[in-house]
């Protein structure tokens, strides 16, 4: 709904914006952050949050530019991204259901260390000039439509799936109603931790092959403001940021709603500078709603 | 020696003496008398955001304020700001500090009035701060701070930096007292501890909370008066990462992240044993990377440390229950 509105507003402000073009750059430009959000919006829904995944998808993103560097084929890199992105979410998990850390905290903690791998591994120059063989899951087209469509969609039913369908995703939802519960009844709570945190790295490692496909370089600033855009999208979406409640489909709208305000903000000719401004503004707004809400209902 | 709190805070001094022995080891210029002057010149700052996050997290909710920073950020552009229209310096600072306290109050209601977890109030106001403080400016930083007012953060006094002598030590004895011996004091640990007791017990559990998230903002206020005098600047991004680093020190000091158990002296330790890591690293000349990395494995390591800790503790109750 607010959407739509948004939408509207900037579709008068500006006739770039509804054009065919403008609307791929947009998707295009979602296709990370998107991902991303598949996976922090069963983290959160599992009563937990991560605000490493800035420095997973940094660190998975520096070693497929090396991988590309020494001439592996696109496979393989995909596979040391995939691969990187799941085993840094895994020890994440690992840490948060191990040592009883509060999931900020040791994700904090995390995040720190892997910004730390990533300037070891950079030493602090860009990598750029990679190759485009991979473009095509971001920019290419299909059947008339733009492919990250296709990757959002896929990831998207794949999560909801994994989420509605699964003994897996009851799981999930039952720690983030009540941990001490479904411990109780005999759920793996750690395992579950585990592999869902293991689950967002891994995503997080495929936005960061998406991301080498899309920029072909990789900066040394890369993913910083990743985790907190992630995390406002979710809520936006409307999950529950104490757990056992989220949408996938919402976190998406949250997705497209931060990345059309940036976009839009643009086009009529707002500073970029403003567009932070106004995502906190929106969240601050969209909070305060739901406060109002539950309130009128209890 | 029973006392787990007692223990963290022997714990923390070991782990400082560990940090200076491992500052000298690395570079042969950390044992000189100038050193130690460079090294709290950095101090004040972060320790006086460590404290207020400190006293945030205690009342427990769970609390935090990641809007610190950014506060501190345009608290330092608003000075900066009235000065360049005239206003004197003084009493900017002055406003300054309330609006800090303003910042503060928004986080306050959003997380007391409305009941808005914590973790997201203040995640939409870092974002709604950090990027006013950005976009005012368009990413500059406004100079102009006369030559004087540089005296309270750079002069020094007995080789001491005077911001730790006017700021630093004053507020840190001044919150001591407050949570040790004052009604105040035990009111933000019951709070802590256990919110619906506190509140059955005649304590106004939210009503403490919205003061300490102002006090939080008016805190950020001083921490901007004091980079305004280091810099000699308002810069839009002063207070970039200092919300992670202000939390990795109160956790690190002791605080646990739900409420009720901390000290200030934890994480006045804290803030000397970042400052010292940090400063050795630098005059050894090794990469920033590994500070970071530093950090990130002490705020695991203490946690992970604090919990094994708490557990042989309790496992050790339970064998001997009187």
């Amino acid at each position: 709904m607010a959407l739509v509105v948004l939408c509207a507003i900037f579709a008068s402000q500006s006739e770039f914006f509804l054009t065919e073009r403008n609307l791929t750059t947009i998707l295009r430009n979602s296709v990370d952050l998107a991902v991303i959000c598949a996976g922090m919006t069963i983290v959160i829904i599992l009563g937990g949050i991560d605000v490493s995944v800035g420095g997973i998808l940094a660190v998975a993103a520096v070693l497929i530019g090396r991988a590309y560097q020494y001439g592996a084929p696109d496979w393989v890199v995909i596979l040391v991204g995939l691969s990187a992105g799941a085993a840094l979410g895994a020890i994440n998990g690992t840490i948060i259901s191990k040592t009883r850390v509060p999931p900020i905290v040791a994700t904090l903690g995390t995040m720190y260390i892997f910004i730390a791998v990533l300037f070891l591994v950079i030493g602090g120059v860009w990598i750029s000039g990679l190759p485009n063989t991979l473009s095509f899951l971001v920019i290419g087209e299909f059947a008339g439509l733009p492919s990250g469509l296709y990757v959002i969609g896929a990831i998207y039913v794949f999560a909801w799936l994994l989420l509605r369908r699964t003994p897996w995703g009851q799981r999930v939802v039952a720690i983030g109603c009540d941990e001490g519960a479904a411990r109780l009844v005999g759920i793996p709570v750690n395992r579950t931790k585990i592999q869902a945190y293991a689950l967002l790295g891994l995503l997080a490692g495929f936005a960061a092959v998406l991301y080498v496909a899309r920029m072909r370089n990789v900066e040394v600033n890369i993913g910083t403001n990743i985790a907190l855009e992630a995390i406002a999208a979710t809520i936006l979406g409307g999950a529950n940021i104490r757990g056992g409640i989220g949408s996938l489909i919402g976190a998406l709208m949250g997705v497209l709603f931060i990345k059309i305000t940036q976009n839009g903000l643009v086009l009529i000719g707002v500073s970029s500078l403003w567009e932070t401004v106004v995502i906190g503004s929106l969240l601050i707004i969209v909070l305060i709603l739901d406060a109002l809400e539950t309130r009128r209902i209890s | 020696m029973k006392d787990p709190l007692t223990q963290r805070l022997f714990f923390l001094f070991g782990l400082l003496i560990a940090a200076g022995v491992l500052g000298a080891l690395l570079s042969p210029h950390f044992l000189q008398a100038s050193t130690l002057g460079y090294l709290l010149q950095y101090v004040p700052v972060l320790g006086v955001l460590g404290m207020a996050q400190t006293l945030v997290m205690l009342s427990g909710g769970p609390g935090i304020d990641l809007s610190i920073g950014a506060t501190m950020s345009l608290v330092g552009l608003a000075i900066a700001g009235l000065f360049g229209m005239g206003v004197p310096l003084l009493l900017a600072c002055l406003i300054g500090v309330v609006i800090g306290a303003l910042l503060g109050a928004v986080n306050a209601f959003l997380v007391c009035v409305l009941q808005v977890p914590s973790l997201m109030a203040t995640l939409a106001t870092f974002f709604a701060y950090s990027g006013l403080a950005l976009a005012l400016t368009s990413g500059s930083p406004i100079g102009g701070i006369p030559a004087w007012f540089g005296q309270l953060a750079q002069g020094r006094l007995l080789g001491i930096p005077v911001h730790m002598w006017t700021v630093f030590i004053p507020m840190a004895i001044l919150l001591h007292v407050m949570l040790s011996s004052t009604k105040i004091g035990s009111h933000i640990y019951a709070a802590g501890n256990d919110e619906r007791a506190a509140f059955l017990s005649g304590v106004k559990v939210w009503r403490l909370r919205f003061a300490l998230y102002c006090l939080s903002g008016t805190i950020a206020g001083i921490a901007a008066i004091m980079t305004l005098s280091w810099f000699q600047a308002a810069r839009p991004d002063a207070g970039e990462g200092m919300e992670l680093l202000s939390v990795t020190v109160a956790v690190l000091g002791g605080a646990h992240i739900f409420g009720g158990i901390g000290r200030i002296m934890g994480t006045v330790l804290a803030v000397l044993i970042v400052t010292t890591l940090q400063v050795g690293l630098q005059l050894a000349n090794i990469s920033q990377a590994w500070q970071l990395a530093a950090i990130g494995l002490l705020l695991i390591g203490s946690v992970v440390a604090d919990n094994a800790v708490g557990e042989r503790l309790r496992a050790r109750a339970r064998r001997a229950p009187t």
